[in-house]
């Protein structure tokens, strides 16, 4: 009660004031700053006390920045003053003065205002209907002053005169009446007028308002009317402009002819519709016309835009397509061998002349037959020509320096130099797809090195050398197709020269071998090449489903080819060597057949060799053919996969060999060190460990030591030698040897009881091949950890076999090689080794907690994601805070009261004391002089 | 299994720690715009110009540094360290719990500070523990009894190696590194009893505390 009383204090307290004076005073927080403004004549000390900051914050303007807490203080007790202390005064009264006159509550009024609050409420109950015919006191009606300013001015006090409204019906009923121009007038009229008005607006009658929409309606149909009589012309107008446009050259000129017609049948209705139009000046036929118009014109425009459409250029074709013209072409070319055949020998010369150049477009056209699929590396047999040519003369110059060192006089031989080194470089080559030339060059080296695997570099130019015999003839051969002289060429050339032997262009898949033979037989190398590739081409895979089979077919048969070559006693390394890219291509068309036929071989292979071996007497090796082919399928299948169907098992026989076949003789030797080259090539890529290649090399080396150094020393050997007899095989006594490198195929040829073999240049040469592949397995196993136990014996050999004084010394500098590069490796190894832990624990750092913040804190903000609960904390807060106030109020208040109660006790106290003080008085006066005989008194009295 | 311990496990509580005291860190939350935030030289230039402050004194980055070149060492990691306390250039002295997870990047460890200073506590997520805490004024009785105040300045005339004063000093009485981490002056030496510099050069605070703590990483071996 205190609170609301306490609240509700300034309205009363300026109330008070303004009831006294008339004088006016700022409302609300001006009051009191201006109070606090005001010169007291007592000043507080207790006033000038600021309220201060406790935190500093920049930039912060806090709201009760600039209180004066005991100011404050005094304020609140004026305050309760001029409202608790009235309440506590009346609240012995009985009966209360109460103010009740108008306006007098509002504080925002001025005095003025509430005088005129009044007179209006005056006014209101004099023209209630009660009061109607009260005469009116003039008096009163003089009091009202004539105020100058009448913004807020009532609506009674608008005296509008009646005759005005009268006059604007009037004049409104003639405006109907009249035409549009003239409501049109009125209506600006009207306009005019009640801006004249002004006050006048707002008073409207019915009638007048209703007039006024009328005319408006009326002024905006005449607007839309001439509107569109507007547009109206403006189409017309662009109509006429677009006929002597389409007349002009410039139009016709752009658009295709077929359309000319339609446009100019526009052209034609336009001017008929303009005839029309001068002929019937109506306006319905005009809007008829105009219906009939756009259909045409945009029939035309849409013409016009299609006109300029890009056509679909032809499809890009499916390899299906293009395999189906490759034989259609073939077939038409042979069909013009044909009728040549037949025609009469008149023509012969042109007729061969023109062959030679269609043998060269044929050639030239086979190579495009490439489709996606394909491997990539046909080449241009022209360009393959002018290889060989250059390869050939480069192996002349080789010859004209006397077997110098090769320094790269040719690129080929440099490359093959390389090839050398690590001959998977060739088969990757092979597998990816190179640009043709370059691809084809691999393809030679690596079959180069397939033959010359275990031959060094400058073994190569050796077996070039050898085939300079083929390749020469070769050369010249091609040389003069190149030239292109028929005449010369069937002369010279013992190339297929006359027309019976011309190769045909359709040739069907042979379907066995002898087949095969029949037609391969007696033709040169390139056209066997040639041969193989047309019916490759005929009988393409893709042409036709049952292709696929003819093709396997004649993938058996051509495999078989292959290895009938491989035996044969003259060795045509060259056609083996040509053979290979079809066979590749072709396995890599039937992969799954490819698989079989290897497969099956393999398993041949294998069954024949385990009864081999059961025989002692005969020599348990792979034969050359088997060589070949494990080649020719290291080639043809991925040698990195991990698990293979073919090559898995390929690799283990081939280390089965390596393993369980004696070493009798020097060619067994070289053929073991070829099969260690050939694991090698396997193995490069996947880095399969394969033990059995090392320790045959291991075996190769300790036969070059002489044998009693040799068995005593390794005597941890001996148990891997058992079943070789070893014998220094390789030991070389000479010094002066020349390490020449092995012909493989030569030395595959040779007997057994060669004295070749007992040679020391063999025996340099073939140590030399171990030397090399024993270090490209160095390198291809530098990342096993066990590095150093795999190398570490034959590091001991070789440093043996290096103490043999007569060791030539290209030999000897390689072998140090391979040892230091050992050593290297395994010292390499050796540091980077860590010695055996304990189980390692690492220290577990402590754990981490994660403050709880906000990005953007205000304070204040309750951050709890429950919104009910944070809600609720809020209300209690805001509830605990009024309590403390109103229970600060009433504290306050009853302070106050009970000092106004204490001051009025005080004051009674005070007055009673007097009093009593004064009774007092009295009574001792009175006693003294009753005591003293009334002689004070009287005396006082008298004075 | 886990692994056999080689030595024996050393009880956690006997283990000597370090303590870190923070001087004169810039740590000052003004109101920008309607928000309450750490004033820093690089965002609030023209608004500390406008308040007639100097930009180049607003330098919370250094007390960021600072404290993430405490918290990431190893020292720190091993649970060698017992309390870091920063006391802010007006005087507001906070503790931070060593194993508080400090925000990394700049603009996460404003905010966690600013509402710090406007809070006076932070706690852990998921959890009442209070991590970061003002306490009240001076920092000497929040440190432990027998403890070695030692303050680092680069204007002492004691220049010692740090490896070889750490190593030296007996691991009874805690160490307390008072580091200054402000751009410029010197740290207060009421309560230190060792005045001493660590290098030739004036170092950054983040620099002076990674010496320390490679210093002490040393001495008990933490790697």
């Amino acid at each position: 009660m205190a609170k609301t009383a306490a609240r509700s204090v300034p309205s009363k307290k300026e109330k008070k004031k303004k009831g006294k004076g008339a004088k006016r005073l700022p409302s609300g927080p001006a009051a009191a700053a201006m109070k606090a403004a005001k010169p007291r004549p007592t000043l507080n000390p207790f006033e000038t006390i600021w309220s201060r900051r406790k935190f500093d914050v920049v930039g912060k303007r806090r709201k009760g920045e600039e209180r004066r807490i005991g100011l404050s203080r005094s304020v609140a007790i004026e305050k309760r003053k001029k409202t608790l202390l009235k309440e506590y005064e009346q609240s012995a009264k009985s009966s209360v003065f109460l103010d009740k006159r108008i306006g007098e509550k509002d504080d925002t009024l001025q005095e003025f205002d509430k005088t005129v609050l009044r007179l209006q409420r005056e006014r209101q109950l004099k023209l209630k209907r009660t009061s109607k015919y009260n005469l009116s006191d003039d008096e009163e009606d003089d009091t009202t002053v004539d105020q100058p300013h009448s913004s807020d001015k009532d609506d009674f006090e608008d005296e509008v005169p009646l005759d005005e409204d009268e006059y604007a019906d009037f004049k409104n009923g003639s405006g109907l009446a009249s035409s549009k121009h003239l409501s049109l007038q009125s209506l600006q009229n009207s306009s005019e007028s009640s801006l004249l008005d002004g006050e006048d607006q707002t008073h409207k009658s019915k009638k007048q308002v209703m007039m006024e929409i009328i005319s408006k309606s009326k002024f905006y149909k005449a607007q839309k009317v001439k509107e569109k009589e507007e547009d109206e012309s403006l189409m017309a107008k662009l109509d006429e402009d677009f006929s002597t446009l389409a007349q002009t050259e410039a139009l016709r000129a752009l658009s295709h002819p077929s359309k000319m017609n339609a446009l100019k049948a526009l052209l034609n209705k336009d001017i008929k519709r303009e005839s029309l139009k001068e002929g019937l000046s109506g306006l319905s036929d005009n809007k008829l016309i105009e219906k009939g118009l756009p259909d045409a014109y945009d029939k035309l425009v849409k013409e016009l835009g299609s006109d300029r459409r890009a056509h679909a250029s032809d499809r890009t074709k499916t390899p299906e397509e293009i395999a189906q013209e490759e034989k259609e072409h073939l077939e038409e070319l042979e069909k013009q061998r044909q009728e040549r055949m037949l025609a009469t020998d008149d023509f012969t010369d042109e007729g061969s002349d023109d062959d030679t150049v269609e043998i060269q477009n044929s050639a030239s056209i086979k190579i495009r037959p490439t489709s996606g699929d394909d491997l990539g590396d046909s080449f241009l047999i022209a360009d393959d020509v002018a290889g060989k040519k250059g390869w050939i003369d480069g192996i002349y110059e080789q010859n004209d320096a006397d077997n110098q060192d090769e320094s790269g006089s040719s690129s080929q031989d440099s490359e093959g130099d390389e090839d050398n080194e690590g001959n998977g470089d060739g088969n990757d080559g092979s597998g990816d797809e190179h640009v043709n030339i370059s691809t084809m060059k691999d393809w030679e080296q690596s079959d180069d090195d397939d033959d010359g695997l275990n031959m060094d570099s400058e073994e190569t130019d050796n077996l070039d050398e050898k085939e300079v015999a083929i390749g020469d003839k070769l050369s010249l051969d091609l040389h003069e197709v190149k030239t292109s002289s028929s005449h010369e060429m069937n002369a010279a050339g013992n190339l297929a020269p006359a027309k019976e032997k011309e190769l045909p262009y359709v040739i069907e898949a042979p379907k066995n071998l002898p087949e095969l033979c029949s037609l391969l037989d007696s033709r040169s190398d390139d056209e066997v090449v040639e041969i193989i590739n047309r019916i490759r081409a005929y009988n393409s895979i893709r042409l036709a489903a049952e292709n696929r089979k003819k093709m396997q077919i004649f993938y058996g048969v051509l495999l078989q080819y292959f290895a009938v070559l491989a035996t044969q006693s003259p060795l045509n390394f060259k056609i083996i060597n040509s053979l290979v890219k079809p066979l590749v291509e072709m396995s890599a068309e039937t992969p799954y057949f490819a698989a079989i036929c290897a497969r099956q071989r393999l398993i041949h292979i294998r069954t024949r060799f385990l009864e081999d071996i059961k025989n002692p007497g005969r020599s348990c090796w792979p034969t050359l053919k088997t060589l070949l082919l494990l080649r020719l399928w290291s080639l043809v299948f991925p040698c990195s996969d991990f698990r293979h169907v073919v090559m898995t098992p390929a690799l283990l026989l081939m280390c089965q060999y390596l393993m369980r076949c004696p070493i009798n003789s020097g060619q067994d030797a070289a053929r073991g060190s070829f099969l260690c080259s050939l694991v090698f090539s396997v193995c490069k890529q996947s880095q399969k460990f394969c033990p059995e290649a090392i320790i045959y090399l291991q075996t190769l080396l300790t036969s070059s030591i002489e044998l009693k150094l040799g068995l005593q020393q390794h005597s941890q050997l001996n148990h891997l030698m058992e079943i070789r007899v070893v014998k220094p095989w390789l030991h070389i006594t000479d010094q002066a040897c020349a390490i020449r490198p092995l012909d493989f195929f030569a030395v595959m040829e040779m007997q057994e009881e060669s004295p070749f073999f007992a040679s020391d240049t063999f025996r340099a040469s073939v140590l030399s091949s171990v030397s090399e592949t024993l270090k490209g397995f160095i390198i291809i196993y530098e990342g096993f950890s066990s590095f150093a136990e795999i190398f570490s014996p034959i590091s001991n050999l070789l440093h043996d076999v290096l103490q043999n004084p007569n060791l030539p010394g290209l030999l000897r500098d390689k072998m140090q090689d391979v040892l230091d590069l050992i050593r290297k490796t395994t010292d390499e190894h050796h540091m980077f080794r860590k010695p055996l832990q304990m189980r390692k624990q690492k220290p577990v750092p402590i754990k981490l907690l994660n403050p709880k913040f906000e990005e953007n804190f205000v304070k204040g903000r309750d951050y709890d994601p429950d919104r009910e609960r944070s809600e609720m904390k809020k209300l209690k807060k805001l509830l605990k805070s009024e309590k403390k106030g109103a229970i600060r109020e009433l504290r306050k208040d009853s302070q106050f009261v009970s000092g106004l109660k204490e001051t009025a006790r005080l004051m009674q106290e005070e007055e009673r004391a007097e009093k009593y003080g004064k009774a007092m008085a009295f009574l001792q006066e009175q006693e003294s002089a009753f005591k003293s005989g009334q002689l004070g008194k009287g005396r006082k009295r008298r004075r | 299994m886990p692994g056999i311990p080689i030595t024996a496990p050393v009880d956690k509580t006997k283990r000597p720690g370090v303590i870190f005291v923070l001087e004169k860190a810039c740590l000052e939350v003004g109101k920008v715009g309607k928000n309450f935030q750490i004033l820093n030289s690089d965002d609030h230039a023209n608004y500390l110009k406008k308040q007639n402050r100097n930009p180049a004194d607003y330098r919370p980055d250094i007390i960021h540094q600072a404290l993430l070149a405490i918290f990431d060492s190893p020292l720190a990691k091993a649970g060698r360290l017992q309390a870091v306390y920063v006391k802010t250039e007006k005087g507001v002295l906070f503790e931070i719990k060593p194993y508080v997870r400090i925000p990394r990047t700049f603009k996460r460890f404003c905010g966690l500070m600013s509402q710090l200073l406007q809070k006076l506590s932070i706690t852990a997520v998921g959890k009442r523990e209070k991590l970061l805490n003002v306490i009240k004024n001076p920092v000497t009785r929040h440190l432990p009894v027998n403890s070695r105040k030692i303050g680092l300045s680069y204007s002492s005339e004691k220049l010692v190696n740090l490896c070889n004063y750490v190593a030296a000093a007996s691991d009874d009485a805690t160490l307390v590194f008072v580091v200054g981490a402000m751009a410029h002056g010197v740290i207060d030496k009421e309560y230190i009893d060792d005045f001493v510099s660590i290098s030739e050069y004036p170092l950054s605070a983040a620099c002076c505390l990674n010496r320390i703590c490679s210093a002490f990483e040393q001495k008990w071996r933490i790697t």
